[in-house]
């Protein structure tokens, strides 16, 4: 079988890897790995899994005795821990627990608790990593306990005390954030806390004293599977009840509008009958707070991306969606003006937003009040906005407020004596530079307002 | 044991795993009868968390089928 496509990821695990076969995603394991995939498959112990929505879905497709090869489920688009809200990130670490519970009382173990064995996927967080359970050694502790630490709760503890800001600290340390670093940036009222010293203070202490233990003298301890339940357990209970410091309500943010209701209203009939007209089953929100425009949308959607780079908006829609139950709404955290990078080894383990979005490629885009922020706060030219826009999606929806518009008053004022560099800002150069990438289909005053909405159509190169 | 060959898992963190699972134990422990003294006096607040407890439900294990597969 194909094994010449291995996924640039997959590595770390030898029990197998990920490659891509005709653009699908799948998993060859080998046959160091084939004891517990069977052991896994016969106890009934994957089935669980997948019935709960807790681990993704595969199906066997081949198997010899030298290689198995397994598909899972198809997932359209991929988010990272650094992508993820609180509430989010919160819910990962909250699944990591759950699943290593449940696998201990069924005699197995998670032998890694990264946080990219996660993602986002039908309205929810599911373990993607079919090959990270071995079987449990009784008395044994769980050695993915400091990936645990150092991959969720440290972060999440950050974000706690230091903002929610903190999460994108993981684009940075894809191993987790160091266990010293961790005991460092948390406040010192942290250590009176005797779990968190423990978890995190005293940790950071240990792996301190014993990292240059080479020879592996010291003897790792005994942990009774009933203590590790406890731990897990503790875990569990501290992680779901944490809340951000700084967490202000949501949902009030379109009372902060500057338009009225009627504007409102014909601003989301304008979206909704431009993509009922376009057929649309994907999309992306650029800008996107907790998802009100694409909720107004009466198309259905296949999957509809809402980012924003506010973490309240998108915990907001975060929860929104788990209290609907629905599936088809996928929120991440994300800046236009520096969206995530290719990184890890050989800049390949984990993709660009760019990269990710152009696979995806939406029907699409939707920038709803979002250009003024990139062109006068980010200082991006129409001309460069206009080429970003046009590399994923054949379709824009986009909102241009106008010169006269309180928010782009405001923030022309915030420009001080440079303001009459912006004197390019007019509808007028926006819609010759936006027509080097696009063909406008239709526009749109919004009445009562300064605000104008556009239908565009990508070029064809 | 597959793992032994994959990662660091820090023997640090092996060894203060006993001491971190004993402290959880005790806290555990505390909140429970915490917990029990509330509930006798009746001072429990429902809570209407967006997550769910640790636990797997049974019911969730069973029955669906593979029809919402896709």
């Amino acid at each position: 079988m194909t094994t010449n496509n291995r996924h640039s990821s997959s590595f770390r695990d030898p029990s197998g890897f990920i490659f891509v076969d005709q653009g699908l995603i799948k998993r060859s394991i080998s046959p160091l790995y084939f004891e517990q995939y069977f052991k896994l498959k016969s106890s009934g112990f994957f089935e669980k899994l997948h019935n709960a929505g807790l681990l993704i879905r595969h199906e066997e497709i081949s198997a010899s005795e030298s290689e198995i090869n397994i598909q899972p489920e198809h997932i359209p688009f991929f988010t990272y821990p650094y992508e993820w809200s609180f509430n989010q990130y919160k819910e990962a670490a909250l699944l990591t627990l759950k699943i290593q519970k449940f696998a201990l009382e069924h005699g197995f173990s998670l032998k890694d608790a990264s946080a990219f064995n996660i993602t986002f996927h039908n309205g929810r967080m599911v373990f993607i990593d079919t090959l990270s359970f071995d079987f449990y050694q009784e008395n044994t502790p769980w050695r993915a306990y400091k990936q645990f630490i150092t991959h969720f709760f440290g972060p999440l503890l950050l974000a706690k005390y230091n903002g929610a800001e903190s999460l994108k600290l993981m684009n940075s340390f894809i191993d987790g954030i160091p266990s010293k670093m961790l005991s460092s940036m948390l406040p010192y009222k942290t250590k009176l806390n005797p779990f968190l010293y423990t978890n995190i203070h005293l940790l950071a202490k240990y792996e301190d004293k014993h990292n240059e233990d080479y020879e592996g003298k010291s003897k790792a301890a005994n942990l009774s599977k009933k203590a590790q339940l406890n731990l897990i357990k503790g875990l569990y209970e501290f992680i779901k009840k944490m809340t951000l410091n700084e967490a202000s309500e949501w949902g009030n943010y379109y009372d902060k509008t500057n338009y009225e209701e009627a504007a409102f209203d014909q601003k989301a009939d304008i979206i909704n009958s431009w993509i009922q007209q376009l057929s649309a089953k994907t999309v992306i929100d650029i800008g996107g707070n907790d998802g009100t425009f694409v909720r107004k949308i009466h198309q259905e959607l296949d999957l509809a991306l809402v980012c924003d780079i506010d973490n309240n908006a998108v915990d907001a829609n975060f929860e929104y969606l788990k209290q609907k139950k629905e599936t088809h709404m996928l929120p991440f955290v994300f800046d236009v003006l520096n969206p995530s990078a290719n990184i890890g080894f050989n800049n390949k383990e984990r993709d660009s937003f760019l990269k990710r979005i152009k696979a995806f490629a939406p029907d699409v885009t939707m920038a709803l009040a979002v250009i003024h922020h990139m062109t006068l706060s980010g200082n991006i030219p129409f001309e460069m906005s206009a080429e970003f826009f046009a590399s994923f999606s054949e379709y824009l929806v986009i909102e241009f407020p106008k010169r006269n518009d309180s928010w782009v008053q405001r923030l022309l004022k915030t420009k001080g004596e440079f303001k009459d560099h912006f004197d390019f800002y007019t509808a007028e150069n926006f819609k010759t530079s936006y027509l080097r990438c696009f063909d406008i289909q239709e526009k749109l005053n919004i009445e009562n307002s300064e605000r104008i909405m556009f239908l565009l159509k990508r070029k064809d190169v | 044991m597959i793992q032994i060959l994959y990662f660091d898992p820090g023997l640090g963190a092996l060894i203060l795993q006993v001491l971190a699972a004993a402290i959880a134990g005790v806290v555990l422990f505390s909140k429970n009868l915490m917990y029990k003294i509330k509930l006798f006096l009746g001072m429990t607040k429902n809570d209407d968390d967006v997550f769910d407890d640790i636990d797997v439900k049974d019911s969730d294990i069973e029955s669906k089928s593979h029809s919402d597969d896709k």
